[in-house]
């Protein structure tokens, strides 16, 4: 394992997607609220990168952003994305009416493990049951990062939280089998350490017909990683610090394990463990906008 | 493209006050209706789920009050027309959204159909209990503009009112009915479709797209200007709307009192348009009654009893409650001899309004009533007590 954590030249290089973000075209530097070893820098990343390739249209493709630490991702995001920051909890509820009120549009939702399991857990489980067009990214780093480290309802079990000193006992959410329960006709689950596969799931996401819930393990080093061990209480195990950003990418690596692996192991051993793959995909499930669409149709004519 | 289904033939119908508030609603253009069922509300959203499909809108039964209201929001960043509808209890769940509405400007019509309370109460009762908190509901300062219907034919009118002042000054408006309102079947009179359309404020883009899109006060002439709502999906829409203090750009601004300031001075500066107050028999009245919703029509009857018995005695309707009109008030009790303030509430918030504005010179007798009407007499007891 890396004990060194990420090393940078002393010089930055030019970054090809700088003059993309939002704060980058406003300002032109690398301007970021987020803490070292923070993941989200690679989200942020990663969507302009999609957004680019892609060529989203900034206008059929609003960008609604929960809160949590992530909310600051609107700087880093491509420039020309309609961007807008919601209520704790409350996006996929603002994108159901966006996406109603115009068809023609594919919301992007932003949202956290906090936001979209905790108060916000209503509206996800709903937004999947519609199987509304959109692409929910659910980003879990296991803690409140913006309050201040405080316990979620991801957080692992046996981690230090402020709100959980001693350690976490409850059971954690686990938003792919809330998302599988509910509905939702995509749904994936990746981590930060494997940008290349999120690229791609997002990819096939933009182009799905439906739902999609990606969720992305992400570290939290200031709150999450200087606090635990890697064992994570477990005794019997030998911890070892996760105080960097590279620690933790790399802990974030070994304690995910690919679907198709998963299937050999038994519960005990999948533990704690993230599953990382993806786990639906149904693309000719009937979808709610052009449900509606038909509704209006026989609304106008006026059948009953 | 306007559906013909959108506007009722014109003449007479009889309504119920939930089904003539939602008509209000299509025919002033509204084409999103979020909504979560709540009793004394129920029939909006029913009234709604059928018609609305038919003039091509979306009405959505939501999983809760947040989501309906939030919903709202989304519909109208992108362009159509929303509103919600619920009760008191809805109202408290949904004020923390309603906040973020202020904050950025985002315009909608907020139907309260009120009803008893605290706690669940009784919920096919009337109580104007939620005055006072349609006024400062939800976290943070704004201003609100609330208006008081008090028949079916105004639950109509207002509703058509309500959205061209949520096009026009872009702030939360509440349209405050009650359980009895809501249930009341009446004759509401339909105006024609060229009627409707000539009063009807539409959502559409400025001539200047790139110009501000958030409300500012003009340096020059200290004039509040309303910029047209912006819309998501079209160029006329900030890079980014974050529910910070906010220049007119929609960038955070170091300055949050004169936007706190601009919030509340862009409808308090306009108070002589929205501003709707009615009188009877005020001109030489000794006696007024200050009133609004319900109880005025009790109020009336009495008032013409009264005069019969030659006691001179008015009334004055506040029909949009909130702003406060304090100068409309002021004039209109300056040489009475008493206030009297029949509510439908326990508190009387309208009361200690008009005690603020009379500043405690001319008595203010309250007559609170909960769950049920004021009977004429009530009224007529007191004005005879008060004149005697």
């Amino acid at each position: 394992m890396s004990g060194v954590g990420p090393m940078y030249p002393n010089e930055k290089p030019e970054h090809p997607y700088l003059s993309k973000s939002y704060v980058g075209n406003l300002l032109g530097n690398y301007s970021s609220r987020f803490c070292a070893g923070c993941g989200y820098g690679i989200i942020a990343q990663m969507y302009t990168r999609v957004f680019e390739d892609e060529q989203l249209d900034p206008y059929l493709h609003p960008l609604v952003i929960g809160i949590g630490c992530y909310a600051q991702i609107m700087l880093l995001v491509h420039s020309k994305a309609q961007k807008i920051l919601t209520l704790h909890g409350r996006a996929p509820a603002i994108a159901t009416g966006m996406k109603l009120a115009n068809p023609k549009m594919k919301p992007i939702i932003f949202s956290g493990d906090g936001d979209s399991m905790g108060i916000g857990g209503n509206h996800f489980i709903h937004l999947c049951r519609r199987n509304l067009d959109c692409v929910e990214l659910v980003f879990n780093n296991s803690i409140y990062g913006m309050t201040g480290g405080q316990g979620a309802p991801t957080t692992l079990f046996g981690a230090k939280s402020t709100t959980t000193p001693y350690k976490m006992f409850e059971n954690k959410a686990d938003a792919v089998k809330i998302a599988l329960a509910s509905g939702a006709t995509y749904i994936a689950r990746t981590t930060v350490a494997h940008p290349r596969t999120f690229m791609k799931y997002f990819k096939k996401a933009l182009r799905h017909k439906g739902t999609s819930v990606i969720e992305i393990v992400t570290p939290c080093v200031t709150y999450f990683g200087r606090k635990n061990l890697d064992n994570l209480g477990f005794e019997g195990e030998e911890g070892s610090k996760m105080d960097t950003g590279g620690k933790m990418i790399e802990w974030i690596r070994r304690n995910s394990v690919r679907k198709n692996q998963a299937k050999f192991m038994t519960e005990e051993e999948l533990f704690n463990k993230y599953i990382i793959g993806e786990f639906r995909y149904e693309p000719n499930k009937p979808e709610y906008a052009d449900e509606y669409a038909k509704i209006q149709k026989i609304a106008m004519e006026g059948k009953k | 493209m306007i559906s013909e289904k959108r506007f009722l033939k014109a003449g007479k119908h009889l309504m119920m006050g939930n089904e003539a508030m939602s008509e209000g609603a299509i025919a002033a253009g509204c084409t999103f209706f979020g909504g979560y069922p709540i009793t004394p509300s129920t029939e909006v959203i029913e009234h709604l789920a059928k018609r609305l499909p038919e003039v091509g809108g979306v009405c959505m039964q939501m999983e809760d009050e947040l989501a309906s209201i939030n919903a709202v929001m989304g519909a109208s960043l992108v362009g159509a027309k929303a509103m919600t509808a619920t009760s008191g209890p809805g109202l408290a769940l949904m004020a923390e959204t309603i906040s973020m509405g202020a904050n950025l400007e985002i315009p909608f019509v907020f139907c309260d159909v009120q009803r008893n309370g605290p706690g669940t109460g009784y919920v096919t009762e009337p109580h104007h209990n939620d005055i006072g908190f349609a006024r400062f509901s939800g976290n943070g300062e704004f201003q609100i503009i609330a208006l008081a219907p008090m028949n079916c034919q105004e639950l109509y009118d207002l509703t058509i009112t309500a959205f061209n002042f949520a096009e026009k000054y872009r702030c939360p408006v509440f349209l405050m009915s009650d359980a009895y309102l809501g249930h009341l079947h009446e004759v509401v009179k339909i105006p024609t479709k060229e009627e409707i359309l000539n009063e009807v404020i539409k959502r559409e883009l400025p001539d200047d797209t790139k110009g501000r899109v958030f409300s500012y006060k003009d340096t020059s002439t200290g004039e509040y200007i309303i910029p047209k709502p912006p819309i998501m999906g079209t160029e006329y829409c900030p890079g980014l709307f974050i529910h910070q203090p906010h220049g007119p750009d929609g960038l955070p601004t170091p300055k949050p009192i004169v936007y706190q300031e601009m919030l509340i001075e862009k409808i308090t500066s306009k108070m002589d348009e929205i501003s709707l107050t009615d009188t009877y028999k005020l001109e030489d009245a000794e006696i007024v009654i200050v009133s609004y919703g319900l109880p005025v029509r009790s109020s009336y009857r009495a008032v013409d009893i009264a005069r019969k018995e030659g006691i001179k005695v008015g009334i004055f309707r506040l029909i949009t409650v909130w702003p406060f009109p304090d100068k409309k008030i002021k004039e209109a009790v300056k040489d009475a001899k008493a206030v009297i303030v029949p509510e439908l509430n326990y508190t009387g918030v309208i009361a200690e309004q008009v005690e603020r504005v009379t500043k405690l010179e001319t008595p203010v007798i309250k007559i609170p009533k909960v769950a049920e009407f004021h009977h004429p007499d009530d009224i007529l007891n007191v004005i005879r007590e008060v004149e005697k």
